[in-house]
């Protein structure tokens, strides 16, 4: 607050007459500034509508826009444009990923994962978060959760090879199971849905994690004792009070985590196998593999994108709240 | 809540966190193994793979792109991302709600959707895969997250401050310089500091937006589909540390805004 005082007073001497005018000073004395700035913003209505020019362009051309044409470009039968060749429009490439079992099972299974992947995560974390924000005390929190966020700054890559290191065959858990002498030859852990689901988990958590911090941290324990003194024991108190009060994060966690665990590339290529093909490996062979299927890649992005959003909406519907304020 | 209960969900933070930290020390480790073959028992140490990464001019090459794309990446969605706040924070009209979660959308849309749609658009508007195209893709991933904190710390700031810039003479464009800015600046370091790191370690959009020239992760991930080898625990560990030390900062700078101004 002091900072911003000292500011305002400031901007008093730049723009007091006799006193040496700083830039702003100078620049609001200036008659080309005034002359352009005058029109600018004669009526609010016009600083309005500059305020809003950037924004509305950058939603709609960046955001909007790159969506919008890849359904588009579904509908094509050649893209990118070929010289002396006019594009065609066809359904061919929507019809194709129902008539072939090679893309209709690579594109369940990544919903089955990432529903399997997304319960588990919410199973993991639940006590994690709830042990963070009822059982730490008030200024140790950040600590505690400061120990949960640094690895998840760390990228997709690094934290995937890590995961490589660990479930290899030479790897730290085989390591330390044939040294307890549980096993004799290593487990095959990794290239298997195994492996996918403990890196996509390792990934995605904290998409779970924080949104039920900041859900379990907002309800006051005066209701839980409130709820003890009525003669509720733990399992009511948590059926009762603490769970139905911490469903918005449940909600906006298990939203991030679905959407954005169907999104990785990388990971199964790297920990996934031949029989844990997902969709975005499927998608991605058709820009990287031969060069000539954009048309149909795009087709099978907007059936996923569809895809996820629609299963999404559903599942905020049934939780009881639109999809507002869902990042916070 | 019982004595065994608190027990147990201590237990469970704490084996959590060395789910989420042993991967990453056995990682770090592995970059000090005097042998070509990644996997474990761990015989002799050596500190030659960082030497070797050292002298590796292709990794420091690709380093430098990296970081250029991430500079690039922060000042553009930095400033995008205050626009956006400024707008769509103290304002009301009609279809705010569908602005705003249209503005959201990029950071919600799974990656390889993102990044197969942005590779579409890129050669729609004439765009050659490489530097411009990962620049403007991950623009587009990190401006909601700009904006979102921006908002957050725009909606405490008084309203007192820019109507006592204005009675002193200040208009609109200056009253945002001088008293706005400077009281989002905590909040504008930790976000550009977090896109630095979406930037710098996001892999998937800049392995279909790029060219010829790979990022780092791109890189990483070619090395790693043509075997596992200590010189990328070397890489990786130096990138993890550059990380954790940017992520403490960042977070540093968050914390002091929420403590108040």
């Amino acid at each position: 607050m002091a900072h911003a005082d000292s500011e305002t007073a400031n901007l008093a001497k730049a723009a007091a007459p006799g006193g040496r005018p700083t830039f702003w000073g100078a620049l609001l004395q200036n008659g080309a500034y005034q002359a352009i700035s005058g029109t600018l913003f004669k009526t609010p209505r016009r600083q309005f509508v500059l305020l809003a020019s950037l924004p509305l362009f950058w939603v709609f051309f960046a955001n909007l826009g790159p969506i919008i044409e890849m359904f588009w470009i579904g509908f094509l039968d050649s893209y990118p444009p070929k010289v002396g060749y006019q594009p065609q429009f066809t359904l061919a490439n929507w019809a194709a990923f129902f008539q072939d079992r090679v893309f209709i099972i690579p594109f369940f299974r990544t919903l089955a994962y990432s529903f399997t992947f997304t319960t588990i995560t919410l199973l993991i974390t639940y006590p994690v978060a709830y042990f963070l924000a009822k059982h730490v005390k008030r200024g140790h929190q950040l600590l505690f959760l400061l120990l949960l966020l640094i690895p998840f700054w760390v990228g997709e890559i690094v934290r995937t090879y890590a995961i490589m290191i660990l479930l290899g065959n030479n790897g730290a858990v085989n390591l330390a199971l044939k040294s307890l002498g549980l096993i004799e030859r290593p487990i095959p852990f990794m290239y298997t849905g195994f492996s996918l689901g403990v890196g996509i988990i390792y990934l995605t958590a904290l998409y779970m994690l924080l949104p039920l911090y900041s859900a379990l941290e907002k309800i006051p324990d005066n209701y839980l004792e409130a709820a003890a003194d009525l003669g509720a024991g733990a399992w009511t108190r948590f059926r009762r009070v603490t769970l139905p009060l911490s469903r918005e994060g449940i909600a906006s966690g298990c939203t991030l985590v679905f959407l954005i665990s169907t999104g990785y590339y990388a990971t199964p290529v790297l920990l996934g196998g031949p029989r844990s093909t997902v969709f975005a490996e499927t998608i991605a062979g058709f820009f990287h593999v031969a060069g000539d299927q954009w048309p149909m890649g795009a087709a099978f992005s907007s059936i996923m994108l569809i895809a996820t959003l629609a299963l999404t909406g559903l599942f905020l519907k049934l939780m009881g709240r639109d999809g507002k304020g869902m990042m916070r | 809540m019982t004595r065994h209960t608190r027990i147990l969900m201590s237990i469970i933070y704490w084996a959590f966190v060395a789910y989420l930290f042993v991967p990453l020390a056995l990682m770090v480790t592995m970059g000090f193994k005097d042998s070509k073959f990644i996997g474990f028992p761990i015989r002799s140490w050596t500190f030659d793979w960082y030497i070797a990464v050292a002298q590796d001019t292709q990794v420091l090459a690709v380093f430098g792109y990296s970081m250029a794309i991430a500079i690039s990446t922060t000042v553009l969605s930095l400033i995008i991302g205050t626009w956006m706040a400024a707008f769509l924070g103290p304002n009301t009209f009609r279809g705010k709600a569908i602005i705003f979660a249209l503005a959201c959308l990029p950071a919600v849309i799974p990656g390889i959707i993102s990044a197969i749609a942005l590779r579409i658009f890129a050669r729609l508007i004439d765009i050659e895969p490489g530097m411009m195209a990962i620049i403007l893709g991950h623009t587009v991933h990190n401006v909601p997250f700009v904006a979102l904190v921006v908002m957050a710390r725009l909606s405490t700031q008084p309203k007192s401050h820019i109507e006592a810039a204005r009675d002193l003479g200040a208009d609109s464009i200056v009253a945002f310089f001088r008293v706005t800015l400077p009281y989002l600046k905590p909040a504008l370091i930790g976000a550009g500091i977090f896109c630095m790191l979406l930037s710098f370690d996001d892999f998937v959009r800049a392995f279909f937006l790029g060219g010829y020239q790979p990022t780092l992760p791109v890189l990483i991930f070619a090395k790693l589909r043509s075997g596992m080898s200590p010189e990328i625990n070397a890489i990786s560990t130096i990138v993890l540390i550059m990380t954790a030390i940017l992520g403490l900062w960042a977070e540093r700078s968050m914390r002091r805004l929420n403590k108040g101004s």
